[in-house]
């Protein structure tokens, strides 16, 4: 049996590896062990510490316990509130920015770089600015305080990021593939359907991914044009967390903290090795 | 019986609510019906404001509470966009100076029938009943408060310097916190590290000093005061303080360290009255700390306010206007305001409640009467650290020069209220 050996240049590597994983993971760990300790433990010790004994009542009160102001549901609604505003905003967003992208780079027209610019500024511009605006779209369509309202929002702010992403991967796509498609009778949207999007996968990942975590922690239009039981996860963790006057609920706030964060894990989980791969798909050709 | 409504009965209905000043036919013919929103959605807050809302519906009202998660800022976004989308609500939290700078941007109802009825003014502090009638009018109720500068004391703490009794004026205050730094509390301060909890030290030392020079400096902002000896004396103070404190503390919540100060590691702490139900929530007893008014120079008490209150937008609908009048009556009942001060933990605005009874802590008793002495000696004022003295841009410059100054010990008293009157110069 050979030994394995390590260059001393490795072994410095892994530490330092290990080092910073550990700083990184340090605050989960912290979240963790506090969402299994009580907040009176957690009051009469430090915030840093093992579990006496193993509070899983704050999951229970998390997931469908707590109160915001007159509703306790616990966490459980939001959680439906914020599916049902980041799936179908991801599918719009991803597909319509494919179409974009695809017109842009493939389909030369006139002022298409013009177009193209003005639509990814909207990565540029800060959020507050464009609050009012959606305040006057909203209400003039009347879809104030409502899911729709959010997945409106969500699908054409996300056009910026899914139309830059899938630009830069389709200019990639050799032009005689839409030419010989072309010559062949195919028009716009038979190109897209037959030739673009079985190319896409790899890009569909990274908007896919970049859209669920992006739509899913938003907070502000969620808070602002959304109202009590429509609102989402975000909203109502704020909620536990953000009495000034009050002790903070330190357990159940972590254990709600992180069933939140599981969808965007999973996500991840399942989505980060396409997702790196994706995002350098057209770096290296 | 059927009641057919016609057009013509319509009409006729709202011409006698018109015609007749007693309001009561007018509620009659609606359900009173209230869309507020606020700040309120957890702890002993969310609590209180559901208890109200339970009040409101007892009262046959429909009460449409939506809370807005988060801070002020948040509020403030969900505010302006239904205000924008000509659909405010027809009451909002808010509190302070930020009242008047809202009224200016939309309608707002008139109570000053309602008030007179319900003969609040008099019973109300007097700064206090300015911020709400800005025009000269009532258009916001306040509801409850708090002190912020409430002195708590560690039992044990107090144990090792083998004092009893609470520090009345800064020279005690200072000679208490020496006793215990020698008698080895580790730190005769207790803190957190966040902005508020800086800028309360700051006005409690400021107003314990001088109440007029606060009244002047911070509330008028006379530029005279600014400049006077009082301001440099207040941030003499504050370095004293901010000597005492554990300087490790970064921007944590001061519940953080209440184990230590319970335990006598921290000695004393400046705090709003809300403390308390923040220590019982904790498990902590009233025999664990002393309360009592922060340190006044002319030994009658200096009250710092800090009120939450209601203001009320215009609507048209008849329902919600009765709602309006239906919600300014229960805010001002004393009921009602003793029913919410038990379940946070302050103290009634008006000051004609009486504290004796069950259900009150000593630690309000002591804070009702503080502010009853306060408000005969003319030392109540308004906290600037709490968003009450100015309106939220002058404060945040304010308090920028303050928490620079408590965690930067390079910085000399003289040049503090240098760079507090220049900050105040430029946010004009």
């Amino acid at each position: 049996m050979r030994e394995r050996t390590y260059a001393p240049s490795r072994i410095l590597i892994y530490l330092v590896v290990s080092l910073i994983a550990a700083a990184w993971l340090a605050p989960l760990a912290v979240v963790v062990l506090n969402s299994l300790r009580t907040n009176e433990e957690i009051a009469q010790g430090s915030m840093i510490g093992w579990p006496q004994h193993f509070a899983w009542s704050n999951y229970a009160a998390a997931w469908s316990g707590f109160c915001v102001a007159e509703t306790c549901a616990g966490i459980r609604p939001y959680m439906l509130n914020s599916a049902l505003v980041t799936i179908p905003a991801t599918i719009f967003s991803t597909l319509l920015g494919a179409v974009a992208g695809y017109a842009v780079s493939l389909w030369r027209f006139r002022g298409d770089s013009w177009i193209y610019g003005i639509v990814t500024l909207g990565i540029f511009l800060p959020q507050q600015m464009r609050l009012l605006p959606w305040t006057i779209v909203l209400r003039d369509t009347g879809l104030m305080n409502t899911l729709t309202g959010l997945v409106l929002i969500h699908t054409i702010q996300g056009l910026s990021f899914t139309t830059l992403f899938c630009r830069n991967y389709y200019v990639a796509i050799p032009h005689e593939l839409i030419r010989a498609a072309r010559i062949d009778g195919a028009g716009f949207f038979r190109v897209f359907w037959r030739i673009i999007l079985p190319l896409s996968p790899p890009i569909l990942v990274v908007t896919v991914v970049w859209q669920f975590t992006h739509i899913w922690n938003e907070f502000l239009y969620g808070v602002t044009f959304t109202t009590g039981q429509q609102q989402p996860v975000t909203a109502a963790l704020i909620a536990l967390s953000a009495a000034v006057a009050d002790i903070p609920q330190h357990g159940v706030q972590s254990a709600a903290v992180i069933i939140a964060a599981l969808p965007t894990l999973l996500i991840y989980l399942f989505g980060g090795r396409y997702f790196v791969r994706g995002l350098t798909a057209g770096a290296v050709k | 019986m059927t009641i057919t409504v016609t057009r013509r009965r319509l009409l006729a209905g709202s011409a006698a609510a018109l015609a007749l000043p007693a309001f009561a036919r007018a509620q009659g013919a609606v359900t009173p019906r209230l869309t507020a929103i606020s700040q309120w959605s957890a702890g002993s807050d969310g609590a209180a404001i559901t208890a109200l809302g339970k009040k409101f519906e007892e009262k046959g009202g429909i009460w449409q509470h939506s809370p807005v998660p988060g801070f002020t800022t948040e509020m403030m976004n969900k505010l302006r966009a239904q205000i924008i989308a000509g659909d405010p609500p027809a009451c909002s939290q808010l509190k302070g100076p930020e009242i008047a700078a809202w009224s200016k941007i939309a309608p707002t109802v008139d109570l000053d029938a309602v008030v007179a009825a319900a003969g609040y003014e008099k019973v109300v502090a007097p700064d206090l009943a300015k911020l709400h009638k800005p025009g000269g009018k009532w258009i916001a109720l306040p509801l409850q408060i708090y002190s912020t500068n409430m002195l708590f004391l560690s039992k044990r703490a107090m144990d090792k310097a083998k004092a009893d009794k609470a520090p009345v004026t800064w020279a005690e205050f200072n000679d208490l916190a020496e006793k215990m730094k020698s008698a080895g509390v580790a730190y005769p301060v207790a803190n957190g590290g966040t902005r508020p909890d800086d800028g309360q030290k700051f006005e409690a030392a400021l107003a314990g000093i001088s109440p007029a020079s606060y009244r002047a400096a911070i509330m008028d902002l006379d530029k005279k005061a600014l400049e006077g000896p009082e301001i440099k004396a207040a941030f003499t103070q504050v370095r004293k303080i901010a000597d005492w404190m554990d300087p490790n503390v970064g921007a944590q919540h001061f519940s953080t360290n209440l184990k230590r100060f319970v335990d006598g590691d921290m000695g004393m702490m400046i705090m709003g009255g809300w403390a308390q139900g923040v220590l019982r929530n904790a498990g902590f007893k009233f025999e664990d700390f002393m309360i009592a008014p922060g340190p006044s120079d002319n030994g009658k008490p200096v009250f710092l306010l800090n009120a939450d209150a209601f203001i009320f937008w215009q609507r048209k609908e008849a329902d919600l206007q009765a709602g309006q009048k239906l919600m300014a009556q229960l805010v001002m009942d004393p009921a009602i305001q003793t029913m919410y001060s038990q379940i946070t933990g302050s103290i009634p605005v008006r000051t004609d409640v009486d504290l004796s009874g069950e259900g009150w802590s000593d630690g309000q008793r002591t804070t009702a009467a503080a502010l009853k002495d306060a408000i005969a000696s003319n030392q109540a004022v308004l906290s600037l650290a709490h968003n009450m003295a100015q309106e939220n841009g002058m404060t945040a410059s304010m308090i920028d020069v303050i928490t620079e100054y408590v965690k930067n010990k390079t910085i000399k008293p003289e040049q503090a209220a240098t760079r507090l009157a220049d900050a105040v110069e430029s946010a004009r």
